[in-house]
């Protein structure tokens, strides 16, 4: 289709005093032979809307919007089968810089240049049209996959549960009584995890599957197709996969300090839920009725030798078993050992009815041993509130061990299995070493498969520190890196059951949002309703696999030469891979290597007479593009030299912008992203940490042209440091300002 | 780093003071609000967060043998801003009295003493029995030796001889104060057992200026009166206090009157006349002994049930005590000044009546001083010494600082 591109120019909040209108328009006419170029002194309002939907409907497609950030007014200026380009002219220029300079309108008019050249360059994307199978399946069938399956049945959805075990209830099954979840929140309550089994069983939209793990799991998000182990062979399709595949207790074998496998009356918590269940309190050794029962907090929790963090539940529990032995064997004493007791909220009510109980007794204490004194135990703490180090003598000792996430380190298990297959061959010296020892290493993970994803990443989610599956959880719970799959429950952070039933809630709702929005052909989070997708010019691939290695979410499966083979429905719209391929094959309808180029290069470069350098700002759409905006809203000035463009992560950020740049004859360019590392916020996980690695490449580039190297930097700025920002691109430029002008200026 | 302690958790020991007064102390969480808000509390460890502690894990030994819980004057500030309603103030009075029945000697007599149930046996049977007995066998033993009593003819000596009140009273006064002894000996090394044990209680002061201090805190009350949250309750104690020194230095002087001072030739003045300064001393005493107790239970019952500085038997039994000594002792006394002795009439009955009552009331106050709340003078008083020997004060502000400052 012929592009008929139109521009308007807005007036409104304070552009039209302190630019030259009239330059701006002589640019669209005379430097693009724009036809259509409209003022108004408020686009946005309806009567500039209607005149812009005027002119759509006399047939304009490429509408150029040059009024506010393009974060602001988007409902106002999207219009039906029409290309909006949006030219920043408020926030970054005139709030920004002096009103009627010529450094402002110089800015304002490349601004202008970059937002023509790409509504000439880019096309509106056509969505696109995949088969959504609208299934939801649900791993796991505990309260957090039961309540899932529950919620996704009550939206309307089949729904597939599976079960590794022989049945339905999982942890809550086994116990005698949970912690309360209801008003006074005083005593411990039956478990009703029952009830909820028998609404499953006789849900009619439910098909459960116990005894049952996964073969394999192929395609994305709308089209997944499971193969079940012990169903027959017989794949079912379903659209999205709610996992909740819970915890397990942290192994006590590593807690031999405190005396575990040193006698048997040394117990985790999980044990005593058993001995509470079994309906009488006896101790393992010699099943005497225990007098006096120590319960060790934070038993391998809280500690950076074992879990760091707290899982949350293990204070209440122990409440809980220390109110049922009171119950169950009233001459019984309970000695509580806490680092600190967590009972939030209405809990309080909990731990101070256990506090009235004159038997049950608290101190906060180090637990330093447990020592295995025959038939009786001896605890052994310092720094109690009791004062000085203690010694406390009991006969029965329960660890109150943390939950670890039952989860499967995909991408861990796709190196096992990578080694795996270079032992079999047996070929090629240090590799081969190498890979014996990953082997050796990594044996633990053989079978650790849940998932079973045929993805080429991996066979299960990708997982953070301690085993949770990587999500950036804060920001974006039951988000995975695999689209459409969202861990919920136990499994994505520890918690009680009541709030895992609200998180097996959660977990469905993103799934059945997952499959309704891959029907409109609309990326998910972050990038809601974006339709352009990748497309990939495989006939000039190298098969570097950059891209299959690179993204983030495991879009791209490859064939034996490694030839990409992407399943868009998986795909995130980041452009990762787009910045990873060096032969630049990779581009979406309306950002691409091309167009992102095209506009850098639109850029009025002064010649070195005129001492006006220009730099270029490659800016984060998602946090430092909004950090940007707000120092604008804040009005503070930023170097009259800079010229932004936003990208949709660091990550899309192709080196070729960087040496169009340099050799179009920019003096330094500033890569602005989001933090990187262990507490990331980078909406695409890995976007901003890629660029760091490219950016060697790009310092080696500079190096053969002899260029300084600090003329291309990385920043990483957290959002709510925005009010830095212009400190950090003045300091740029004076940077620059020293260093000198490019050389290559005018070439 | 003090070794570490084999702690012995005593459920029953919680039980008890919860039994005493302390029915909050599990609601403790150790903020330590307490021990901030408290205008006594001092040094490295101060009370009486500690002690709820150990109160809730029944650490028995470490709390009766623990100065700090005399040290404290029971205003009840801790009570009042305690954020959790555990009553700290209260705790430690349940402490004390537990502290006090855990030192009596024969350790029976702790129970009995400060329980309603017993007051019929220990308050009116016991007492009534022995004076009885004593009435019976006093004219037999006066033939066996041919004694003539002397005082014989004076109104209540005709009932009950003075030589048969010294006699009658300081044996079984001292006898009891035999078990004091024994018991104050024992709450001393038990301070200093657990102190070593705690790794602190060195001597920093001698003997001697300890108690100095510690009377000089006793006399002028300084201590007490930081407890400005209930400065009333000084007050009482304060009559009460100086009620009662000076009626036993009147009782002491009548000692001295009537059977020493004749052995130096001085004729004895006894009875006193209402001039006599000794007489004038008495009802002074008398008066401010009564007020002193009567506003204490006045202050006690205007307690609201679920406020702070709740009281137990312990405190009740000894209030009314002093306020009935002191008031059957006027009556006793206005009897003798109205009624002619040489005229024999119904009413001496009645005023031996009342005579009796006030003796069976001295019973109770002064045979049972060392188990009942009155013991408080002397545990409280060895305590505020041993926190003086020790330096303890001297941690954070000594008796004296504390008696020169006024907020």
């Amino acid at each position: 289709m012929d592009k008929n591109v139109a521009v308007y120019l807005c007036r409104g909040c304070d552009i039209g005093g302190a630019l030259d209108m009239d330059a701006l328009k002589d640019v669209a006419a005379d430097e693009y032979d724009i036809e259509l170029c409209r003022e108004h002194d408020c686009l946005c309002g309806d009567e500039g809307r209607s005149l812009i939907a005027q002119d759509v409907t006399d047939g304009v497609n490429s509408v150029v919007v040059a009024a506010c950030s393009q974060r602001f007014m988007q409902d106002a200026f999207t219009f039906d089968s029409v290309l909006t380009t949006r030219v920043n002219l408020r926030e970054q220029v005139v709030w920004t810089h002096e009103p009627n300079d010529e450094d402002t309108d110089m800015m304002a008019q490349d601004y202008l240049r970059m937002g023509i050249v790409r509504a000439q360059k880019a096309n509106l994307p056509d969505p696109l049209q995949e088969e959504v199978d609208r299934t939801v399946m649900v791993v796991g069938g505990g309260v957090t996959g039961l309540t899932a399956a529950q919620d996704a049945a009550a939206a309307g959805h089949q729904v597939i549960l599976i079960e590794k075990g022989d049945e339905l209830g999982g942890w809550m099954k086994r116990w005698a009584k949970g912690i309360p979840h209801k008003a006074p929140y005083t005593d411990p309550q039956p478990v009703d995890v029952g009830d909820q089994i028998a609404a499953v069983r006789a849900n009619e939209k439910i098909t459960v599957h116990t005894g049952t793990s996964i073969e394999k799991i192929s395609g994305g998000p709308g089209q997944f197709d499971v193969t079940l182990r012990g169903n027959g062979a017989e794949p079912i399709r379903v659209g999205a996969i709610v996992q909740a595949t819970g915890w397990k207790p942290y192994d006590p074998g590593k807690l031999g300090h405190l005396g575990y496998g040193t006698s048997p009356d040394v117990i985790t918590n999980v044990q005593m839920e058993e001995i509470l269940a079994s309906g009488a309190i006896v101790r393992p050794s010699d099943g005497q009725t225990p007098k006096r029962i120590a319960f060790i907090q934070c038993a391998g929790s809280r500690d950076q030798d074992h879990l760091p963090y707290c899982s949350g539940v293990c204070c209440r529990a122990t409440i809980k078993q220390a109110m049922m032995v009171r119950e169950m064997a009233p001459d019984s004493e309970a000695y509580v050992l806490y680092k600190d007791i967590r009972s939030p909220g209405q809990y309080e009510a909990f731990y101070q009815r256990a506090q009235e109980d004159t038997g049950i007794f608290f101190t906060k204490a180090d637990v330093t041993g447990v020592q295995n004194g025959g038939k009786i135990l001896k605890v052994e703490a310092e720094d109690t509130l009791l004062g000085g180090n203690i010694q406390l003598e009991a006969d029965l000792v329960v660890l109150a061990t943390g939950m670890v996430p039952r989860s499967a380190d995909g991408e861990l298990i796709r190196q096992y299995v990578d080694a795996k297959a270079v032992v079999a061959k047996g070929e090629g010296g240090a590799q081969l070493e190498n890979a014996k020892v990953t082997v050796e290493e990594l044996g633990y993970l053989e079978d650790a498969e849940i998932l079973n994803l045929g993805y080429r990443q991996g066979p299960d989610l990708p997982v953070f520190k301690h085993g949770f599956p990587d999500s950036h959880f804060i920001c974006f719970p039951y988000e995975s890196r695999r689209t459409g799959i969202y861990p919920t429950g136990c499994l994505r952070a520890p918690q009680d059951a009541q709030s895992a039933q609200e998180d097996g809630s959660g977990g469905a709702l993103k799934a059945i949002q997952a499959l309704e929005v891959t029907a409109r052909g609309e990326a998910v989070h972050p990038r809601w309703g974006d339709m352009s997708y990748p497309e990939f010019a495989l006939q000039r691939c190298t098969q570097c696999k950059r891209c299959t290695e690179e993204c983030p979410f495991g879009t791209i499966n490859e064939d034996e030469k490694g030839t990409p083979q992407p399943n868009l429905t998986r795909c995130r719209r980041c452009g990762i891979c787009m910045g990873a391929c060096p032969e630049r094959i990779i581009s979406f309808k309306d950002y691409s290597p091309e167009i992102v180029g095209s506009m850098i290069k639109a850029v009025n470069i002064p010649d070195e007479f005129d001492e006006k350098p220009r730099l270029l700002g490659l800016i984060c759409e998602n946090d430092a593009y909004p950090a940007l905006d707000a120092s604008g809203l804040k009005r503070l000035k930023h170097s009259e030299w800079i010229r932004f463009v936003p990208v949709r992560c660091l990550g899309s950020v192709n080196t070729v912008w960087i040496a169009d740049a340099l050799s179009s004859g920019f003096d330094g360019i500033i890569l602005i992203g989001c933090k990187s590392g262990d507490d990331y916020q980078c909406h695409f996980i890995k976007g901003s940490e890629l660029m760091e690695t490219r950016s060697g490449n790009v310092q080696e580039k500079l190096k053969q042209l002899a260029l300084e190297e600090e003329r291309v930097q990385i920043v990483q700025v957290p959002i709510n440091e925005f009010e830095r920002l212009p400190e950090i691109v003045n300091a740029f430029a004076e940077e620059i300002d020293d260093i000198g002008l490019n050389p290559f200026k005018g070439f | 780093m003090a070794e570490a302690l084999l702690l012995k958790p005593d459920r029953r020991f919680v039980e008890d003071l919860v039994g005493a007064g302390g029915g909050d102390l599990k609601k403790c969480f150790q903020c330590a609000t307490c021990s901030v808000v408290c205008g006594l509390s001092n040094g490295s460890s101060p009370f009486p967060r500690k002690e709820m502690i150990w109160a809730q894990w029944g650490l028995k030994d470490r709390l009766v043998s623990d100065p700090d819980i005399w040290l404290c004057h029971q205003c009840n500030d801790c009570s009042q801003r305690c954020p959790r309603g555990a009553r700290p103030g209260d705790v430690l009075a349940a402490v004390r009295q537990k502290a006090i029945e855990h030192y009596a000697f024969p350790s029976v007599m702790g129970n009995w003493v400060n329980s309603v149930k017993a007051v019929p046996l220990m308050l009116v049977l016991i007492p009534a029995l022995l004076i009885a007995g004593a009435l019976l066998v006093r004219g037999p033993l006066e033939a066996a030796v041919g004694y003539v009593d002397p005082h014989g003819h004076e109104f209540y000596a005709h009932f009950f001889p003075h030589w048969l009140l010294i006699v009658f009273y300081s044996g079984l006064t001292l006898l009891t104060f035999g078990g004091l002894i024994v018991g104050l000996f024992r709450f001393w090394a038990g301070m200093k057992a657990n102190d070593s044990a705690l790794g602190r209680g060195g001597a920093v002061l001698g003997f001697v200026p300890s108690v100095i201090k510690a009377a000089t805190a006793v006399f002028t009350h300084a201590r007490f009166g930081k407890c400005t949250d209930q400065a009333s309750r000084k007050t009482s104690h304060f009559l009460a206090f100086y009620g009662f020194l000076a009626l036993f230095i009147v009782t002491s002087w009548a000692v001295v009157d009537l059977y020493l001072m004749p052995l130096i030739g001085v004729e004895s003045l006894y009875p006193f006349n209402l001039m006599h300064p000794m007489k004038i001393l008495a009802n002074v005493g008398g008066i401010l002994l009564i007020i002193g107790a009567a506003r204490a239970i006045l202050k006690r019952m205007n307690v609201p049930a679920d406020g702070k500085h709740q009281s137990t038997s312990f405190d009740w039994i000894f209030v009314w005590l002093l306020l009935l000594v002191g008031v059957t002792g006027f009556i006793t006394e206005v009897f003798r000044f109205s009624v002619d002795p040489e005229v024999v009439s119904a009413i001496h009955n009645v005023a031996y009546g009342f005579y009796f009552v006030h003796l069976v009331m001295v019973f109770g106050l002064l045979v049972y001083l060392p188990y009942s709340k009155f013991a408080h003078i002397w545990y409280r008083t060895v305590a505020m010494i041993y926190a003086e020997h020790t330096g303890r004060t001297q941690e954070g502000q000594s008796l004296v600082q504390v008696a020169g400052t006024t907020d």
